[in-house]
């Protein structure tokens, strides 16, 4: 059985009432965080004309994969990167199945080129530079682990620091009873092999674990954070890197989540 | 690491099998017809796949998850995934699918049938309206209950299942990995690149001085992954090199000297150790737009000398999208597997821009290595190297 030991060395947040890892980490202590009122995040990273035509999870990702790189100290364009989106762009496809079930069919080529699923992948390489490697997957419930398991093995077969980017915007009303999601949630970070982190920067890593794939099933963890984040958690796949974030928190040592019907993802805080 | 192809098979408008595409290779036949998709009046050629209409998949039912059903039902592919479980263990197997569409045929379809604004009883289906659909379905098709994930970067995304395949085979998460890709036609794909002027009313030509646009096409395909030295009678093909980058450039639009795929196929060939003037064949990405084949053809006679073969064989199945990074894999590997390099379909007179080894007709030759590539929209770039096992 193959471990992974690895660092977290950055983390990127944004979602119900949380802009930032600060953010975050405090409503998941149970800390009062102020709403804005902003509807989704405008990332500096994305030049203005190209910012004004991304959709809402491609501005989701890319906002929290900037402040994931700066708190890791390392520069967009030197990492290779995993996105994942467990809903798809659902108000693309709405518009598209709209237009495409009416008698005028002619679809916008900005938003049809905008509805592949690596659109977030691509407005990332594009706006930082980046010619790395940069994956876009789906997996549906296992989003969380399939990504965080395809990132650790890419980290370590090419001995690299990776950027991961959880993200999903509300669904559109059509398709909400079948994936029902109410909120913009998304979460990055930036992982790297344990014996490459003092090349890689001087940022200290936040924390340091090991992960292994076991041929066990395994339940989700029951958590009660209460109001935005809980129907998160509950409802969007991608919010279910949560309980990984609680291992960065240290208030939770060990985490087990199920990878596919006969396996799990098995991850254990490195003191 | 040495990764091996133990099974593949190809299903598209080209042969419902390997042995089918074999034969339209050999007779030189195109699989495209003009468009004929219900519901869509464009002008064009399409490469569809027959006998889908009488498969009901009931809670699974989408067209794009019955052309995953039939291309797995060719050749030994499903013997030999019940061997591998039973030599291995269900949860030892992993699935990695590649698609574009995912089943947004049938996102498409249930909007033809709301009720009230609503979707329709059976249209009410989780597992089929998100976009890893083909691999929640193979997964449930195979009884495979190891990992299975969906990559979906557009054109490259089922190029890019051989590298994830590779590598969890080498970090011995799993025994054997089935990779696939599949994709469908539907009225999100031609109307969509039909908004970007990129669709042609003939055959598409690519590579040719009066190539017009690309034509579109669906397509399944799969190889089973597994590590040398564990007793396989497997193909004798190894997957020697892979290379993925972005051109950081444009949504839709190639990088214009085609930084982002230069760099894939030197990496590809840097993990396979292998110099340019030992690349016998390459199945370039060739989709017949006046960019694409442009930009990689200059590439090309940049980085290989003319020894190295080239062709696109799009002209035979249509450009399947999300399914034509592995069709196209696959085509190479049949190549080397066959020593017959097939032409590049519809070439009547090469790009004068271009100065390339390529030509209309199949050609004979002994093969030794072989390179397949895909490009996606997000300047997604994937390069393969197959070789035969020493």
């Amino acid at each position: 059985m193959t471990e992974f030991a690895f660092e977290v060395l950055g983390v990127g947040a944004w979602g119900p009432r949380f802009r930032n890892w600060a953010d975050l980490q405090a409503m998941l202590a149970g800390k009062p965080v102020e709403d804005d009122g902003s509807k989704g995040p405008k990332p500096e990273v994305i030049p203005a004309n190209e910012r004004r035509r991304a959709p809402l999870p491609v501005r989701l990702a890319v906002e929290t994969s900037s402040q994931a790189c700066s708190h890791a100290g390392l520069e967009p364009k030197d990492l290779a990167c995993v996105f994942v989106s467990g809903l798809g762009d659902t108000q693309l496809t709405d518009y598209m199945c709209k237009v495409l079930a009416g008698e005028n069919k002619a679809l916008s080529p900005t938003k049809f080129h905008n509805s592949v699923h690596n659109a977030a992948a691509g407005y990332w390489t594009i706006s930082t530079d980046c010619m790395s490697a940069a994956n876009s997957v789906a997996g549906y419930a296992e989003s969380v682990p399939l990504t965080i398991m395809e990132a650790l093995v890419q980290a370590q077969a090419e001995q690299r620091a990776l950027l991961l980017t959880f993200y999903d915007a509300p669904t559109s009303p059509i398709l909400r009873p079948l994936l029902k999601n109410e909120h913009p949630f998304a979460v990055s970070i930036v992982i790297s092999p344990s014996k490459l982190k003092k090349e890689l920067t001087q940022v200290e890593s936040l924390a340091t674990m090991q992960a292994s794939v076991v041929q066990t099933s395994s339940a989700w963890p029951e958590r009660n954070w209460g109001a935005e984040l809980q129907a998160c958690y509950e409802q969007n796949p991608v919010a279910r890197i949560l309980p990984f974030i609680d291992l960065i928190m240290g208030t939770e040592q060990h985490l087990a989540m199920p990878l596919s019907a006969e396996t799990s993802l098995n991850i254990q805080v490195r003191n | 690491m040495d990764i091996r192809l133990l099974d593949y098979q190809s299903t598209s408008a080209a042969g419902v099998n390997i042995d089918a595409l074999r034969a339209s290779i050999d007779a030189q036949k195109s699989g495209l017809r003009k468009n004929d998709l219900d519901g869509s009046d464009i002008n064009t050629w399409i490469g569809k796949v027959a006998g889908l209409q009488g498969l009901d998949l009931g809670e699974w039912h989408s067209r794009n998850n019955a052309l995953a059903h039939l291309g797995y039902q060719q050749g030994d592919l499903r013997d030999n995934i019940e061997r591998l479980k039973t030599q291995y263990g269900r949860a030892r197997l992993g699935v990695v699918m590649g698609s574009s569409t995912s089943s947004i045929d049938r996102t498409e379809q249930a909007y033809r049938h709301l009720e009230n604004g609503e979707l329709s009883a059976e249209f009410r289906q989780p597992q089929v309206h998100n976009p890893h659909a083909p691999s929640l379905y193979v997964a449930h098709m195979t009884g495979i209950t190891g990992p299975a994930m969906t990559i979906n970067t557009a054109c490259s995304s089922s190029a890019k299942v051989f590298a994830t395949g590779a590598r969890w085979l080498e970090a011995g998460l799993v025994d054997a990995v089935l990779v696939g890709g599949v994709d469908t036609l539907c009225l999100s794909v031609l109307h969509g690149f039909d908004s970007l002027q990129l669709v042609s009313e003939h055959q598409c030509k690519p590579l040719d001085e009066h190539r017009d646009g690309i034509n579109l096409g669906e397509a399944s395909g799969y190889a089973i992954l597994v590590r040398a030295d564990e007793g396989h009678q497997d193909t004798g093909i190894r997957l020697q090199g892979y290379g993925e980058s972005s051109d950081a450039h444009h949504m839709s639009h190639p990088h214009p000297e085609g930084l982002g795929a230069k760099l894939a196929m030197q990496q590809a060939m840097a993990m396979a150790g292998l110099q340019a003037e030992q690349v016998d064949y390459i199945n370039l990405h060739g989709t017949s737009s006046r960019a694409n084949d442009l930009i990689e053809g200059q590439l090309i006679s940049e980085l290989f000398p003319k020894t190295t073969q080239v062709s696109s064989t799009k002209a035979w199945m249509g450009h399947t999208l999300g399914a034509a990074g592995i069709t196209e894999a696959l085509i190479a590997v049949d190549a080397l597997q066959r020593n017959l390099i097939p032409g590049s379909l519809n070439l009547e007179q090469l790009d004068e821009q271009l100065d390339l080894a390529v030509q209309s007709n199949n050609l004979s030759r002994e093969l030794d290595i072989v390179m397949s590539n895909s490009f996606g929209f997000g300047g997604n770039n994937c390069c393969l190297v197959f070789g035969r096992a020493v």
